[in-house]
């Protein structure tokens, strides 16, 4: 095993942050206790060495099973070469997911994790990211290039891809795709909307039968990372997009024959059998090789268990029936309990290190008016609005116990906006201390003052708010649990009340009739303008201050704090900007305000744990190689064989 | 009143009954604070148009009258509309429906078969060991929650790898031939059916004891007793035949849990049954499939207390259909 242990991450931020004490309008910044014995069973990210980039081989267009080289004047295809060892082929992969199982196998429709994880197994992406670098790649496409003026971009697809029914992947289906399918808004108008710039959808043109160009008004960057799309045959959507938009959902949904699936990925659709299993069988057409030059993938077989819930993923897992627990399947309470296992269960843990989600404690800010009446009550809107009063809750915020007792360990603390593993993350802004003292400090400059055990606002009202959190997710309650005990040092009375997901969502997003809640919300390691949504004040789920659309469904601001402001223009300003210097300016800037202002109380990220079965060669799991499950961490699933079996 | 004419009327007194049922329960589902496209919602990628356009696919953007009506009138036409997932409501009740209904009348079958002897065996040997013993098995299996059950024996079956973990089929199902198949399913089938048959048993069979223990105390038992038949033909002839009557009452309640009473079983065992679909569309408030599993409830429970009437009449010719 070629295991590179690195230190805690922690570590790293004592080195970093040695010198850092400036004090931010009652920010303390201190170096952070450098991570404990208790905590070591986690505390090792696994870093798959790595490959040299990947190779692009040429050879005959009608290479079969192991490529020839090309004979003059012969047609060319361009393969993409594996990046692990030679393995062997046959066998089947078993995993398993969570839930009722995927919604569709049309990838531009879906909009769930697990059906666009699954369809990410039959669908190549356009282009892709390097999984140990984080550098945009080509995956159809063999290279992008970007004009000087940053406006124009270049996409030449590699020579001869064919779909799984040999028909030739072509620029037209690239620009069906992006002309026809995401401009227009069939299926998932999402995929649309991370494209356009001010609603302005880039213009997309075919330049050959290889090459597009897209252009855009402004320079764009998180096109790329919306560029990160699978493509669509052509000749088989062409006729459903006739049809109107709400057809579209329909094809290919789970009850259509799974001969009729076209696909360009390493699998192709075998059988769906509803609320058990979904098998994935190997495409022979798939256009990767490996190192012997013989083609990609390797496994027979990839079948997806459905199960209802972790536990019995779990125990499938424990009971040898599948061989692969993905990220988020692994929980902290089971981490130490499957780490004793490893060696008779002939697997392996990895930690891939924090995911990109992020955990939060955050107050109903808003001041508006609903029908006459104060949406939030004026009393306890003066609270929630007071800078003092959310940073004290920061402060008293003790992260690390949290994570010890709640997570098992499987955490690591949270201050900023961006998850500890984005490329884009502000390293200067490490550490919010507890501190109990400061906290008690801040609250009387707020003007609040503590009585005995209580805490009175300036006006003699008693702090007393509700707390939701959704019910079942037992991390989430462990968590609300132990910040009301925070918050009950500072003399405030914390009502807790678990409620059903879907209830906590219609609450945060419809009604606004709530004081706080703990939740978590997914981030995008690559992308930081991602977080647009969250973001800017007219954002859909700028959620501690949410602004309601009007009967048109435009969001008008009228109320905008200043720093919300601000951090519009640090959203604006990095999205129309390819230089990655000003880019990080300008996204530090937003998490330094975040920082300072804490709307979202930032409490952790979990770390993205997986294990894997001993008998599985090739598996090179790296933080930023993880997409939609099933796909999760097998970002090179083509690769991935079973080893010799007796 | 004729046997005919007496389900015709019952089934035109169940329209109304059917009536009150879907408008109480689309309310009911209506006054939820559930978010139907909560977690559409809570994912930052998800745009607004896509949201407002999945809104209108599912008609959430009407006045909660006006879904009724359109629910009203498509299923006039047998039409049960699209689960918040997209597909077919029918499909997705038939892709499951029969899963459920393997699992129910396996379970069914085996409560019965046992159930039953075990209850005139305890009347007739009562106080001895043989009814204590069914006493204390039935006691457990009342008090015994029917998902701590499943667990124990899910993990009994990861302990000794007996049996498969969940699910009613291996993945490697469709590269068997027929009669491994068969014992595929029959080995993913035996923890579920023995969950639901233990828990099932015990109501059956101390409801037996209970009416043969009645029966057998009545002046005609002993009049038989006396007139010198022999035990077996006393109680299998008159006594048990006579016992027989509030069981078959309970049969219809059975009836109508054939295809809705293993929800929670089936999702603490990944069983892929109707059930499971239920709970979690109740869960994600998918009107159209909640509403479709309740009216499917419904209708089950008036068939099954119409066919328990009718079989009532032909045990006992004493009834008299009114």
């Amino acid at each position: 095993m070629n295991k590179i242990s690195t230190l805690f991450a922690a570590l790293l931020i004592v080195a970093s942050l040695a010198s850092c004490s400036d004090d931010v309008s009652g920010i303390k910044q201190q170096a952070p206790p450098t991570a404990n014995a208790e905590e070591g069973l986690m505390s090792t990210i696994y870093k798959s060495p790595q490959p040299p980039p990947a190779k692009l081989i040429i050879a005959a267009a009608d290479s079969v099973d192991r490529i020839k080289p090309p004979q003059p004047g012969e047609e060319v295809a361009e393969f993409w070469q594996g990046r692990g060892e030679v393995g062997r082929y046959g066998g089947n992969l078993t995993v398993a997911i969570f839930g009722q199982g995927p919604k569709t196998f049309n990838y531009w429709a879906s909009n769930d994790v697990e059906s666009a994880g699954l369809c990410e197994l039959m669908f190549d992406h356009l282009i892709d990211l390097d999984p140990w670098t984080g550098q945009y790649c080509g995956r159809l496409a063999r290279t992008i290039s970007i004009s000087p003026d940053k406006k124009e971009l270049t996409i030449t697809l590699r020579k001869g891809l064919v779909w799984s029914d040999k028909r030739p992947i072509t620029a037209d289906d690239v620009i069906f795709t992006l002309n026809t399918i995401v401009k227009h808004g069939y299926g998932n108008s999402s995929y649309r909307d991370v494209m356009s710039l001010e609603g302005q959808f880039p213009e997309i043109v075919k330049v050959d039968d290889l090459t597009v160009k897209i252009m855009t008004k402004k320079p764009f960057a998180p096109i790329l990372n919306a560029l990160r799309i699978c493509i669509a045959p052509k000749h088989i959507f062409e006729e459903v997009t006739k049809n109107p938009v709400s057809e579209f959902t329909k094809f290919w949904n789970i009850n259509c024959d799974p001969k009729t699936i076209v696909c360009s990925g390493p699998f192709m659709l075998g059988r769906y059998v509803p609320g058990q299993r979904v098998e994935l069988v190997r495409n022979p057409n798939y256009s990767f090789v490996d190192k012997a030059g013989q083609r990609l993938p390797y496994l027979e077989k990839f079948t997806e268990t459905i199960v209802p819930d972790q536990n019995t993923e779990i125990l499938k897992f424990y009971g040898n029936e599948i061989d692969f627990l993905d990220i988020r399947s692994v929980r902290g309470i089971d981490a130490a309990k499957m780490k004793s296992r490893e060696e008779s269960g002939k697997f392996k843990i990895y930690n891939l290190g924090p995911d990109d989600g992020t955990m939060f404690l955050m107050f109903n800010m808003c001041r508006r008016k609903k029908d006459g009446k104060y949406i939030v009550d004026p009393i306890k809107q003066k609270w929630f609005n007071s800078l003092e009063f959310r940073q004290a809750c920061a402060h008293a915020m003790d992260r690390k116990r949290m994570i010890s007792n709640v997570l098992r360990g499987v955490g690591l603390p949270l201050y900023t906006a961006e998850s500890p593993s984005a490329i884009y993350i502000d390293k200067t802004l490490q550490w919010y201390p507890e501190d109990l003292k400061l906290a008690q400090e801040l609250l009387s400059k707020g003007g609040f003052v503590k009585k005995g055990d209580d805490l009175y606002d300036a006006d003699g009202h008693r702090v007393e708010f509700t707390l939701y959190t959704n019910a079942g997710n037992l991390t989430r309650e462990g968590v609300s649990v132990m910040i009301i005990e925070e918050l009950k040092k500072l003399g405030m009375k914390v009502n807790f009340q678990p409620i059903d997901f879907n209830i906590m969502i219609d609450k945060t997003e419809n009604c606004t009739d709530w004081d706080s809640v703990v939740m978590g919300l997914t981030g995008d390691k690559i992308e930081p303008y991602s977080g647009a949504n969250i973001w800017k004040s007219d954002g859909r789920l700028h959620m501690f201050d949410q602004r309601m659309p009007d009967k048109k469904g435009t969001v008008n601001v009228t109320d905008a704090r200043p720093w919300e402001k601000e951090i519009d223009e640090c959203f604006n300003g990095g999205a129309t900007t390819f230089d990655t210097a000003q880019r990080h300016q300008y996204f530090d800037r937003y998490q330094a305000i975040a920082y300072q202002q804490q709307p979202f109380i930032f409490l952790y990220s979990m770390l993205n744990l997986t294990a894997m079965r001993n008998k599985v060669g090739n598996y090179m799991p790296t933080a930023w190689g993880i997409y939609n499950t099933p796909k999760g961490s097998l970002h090179n699933v083509e690769e991935i064989y079973i080893k010799g079996r007796k | 009143m004729s046997v005919p004419v007496y389900i015709l009327k019952r089934i035109i007194q169940a329209l109304p009954l059917l009536f009150i049922i879907s408008v109480l329960s689309f309310v009911m589902l209506k006054l939820a604070p559930i978010d139907p496209l909560a977690s559409l919602k809570a994912n930052p990628a998800m745009s607004t148009a896509a949201i407002k356009a999945e809104e209108q696919r599912l008609g959430l953007d009407k006045p909660n009258e006006v879904q009724y009506f359109l629910w009203v009138r498509n299923l006039v036409t047998f039409n049960l509309g699209i689960s918040t997932s997209g597909s077919d409501v029918t499909e997705l009740l038939m892709e499951r429906a029969g899963n459920t209904l393997l699992l129910s009348v396996l379970t069914f079958f085996f409560t019965w078969l046992v159930a039953i002897p075990a209850g005139v065996y305890a009347a007739v040997n009562r106080g001895k060991f043989g009814d204590k013993f069914f006493g204390i098995l039935t006691s457990i299996g009342m008090s015994m929650p029917t998902f701590l059950l499943a667990l124990l024996l899910l993990m009994g079956a990861l302990a000794t790898h007996w049996l498969p973990i969940g699910g009613l089929q291996s993945p490697d199902f469709y590269d068997l031939d027929w009669l491994s198949q068969i014992g595929d399913e029959a080995q993913h089938l035996v923890i579920p059916v023995t969950v639901l048959t233990f828990v099932g048993l015990a109501g059956i069979q101390r409801q037996m004891r209970g009416n043969l223990l009645d029966v057998l105390r009545a002046e005609y038992v002993r009049t038989a007793r006396a007139k010198g038949l022999p035990e077996n033909k006393v109680i299998y002839k008159h006594a048990l035949r006579n016992a027989v009557n509030p069981l078959i009452t309970l049969l219809g309640f059975e009836f109508s849990a054939l295809l809705s009473g293993a929800a929670l079983t089936e999702t603490v065992l990944a069983y892929p049954g109707l059930g499971r679909l239920t709970l979690d569309a109740v869960l994600t408030k998918d009107i159209n499939l909640v509403m479709a599993s309740l009216m499917l409830g419904a209708v089950l429970l008036i068939v099954g207390n119409l066919l328990a009437d009718v079989l009532l009449k032909f045990v006992d010719p004493r009834i008299t259909l009114e």
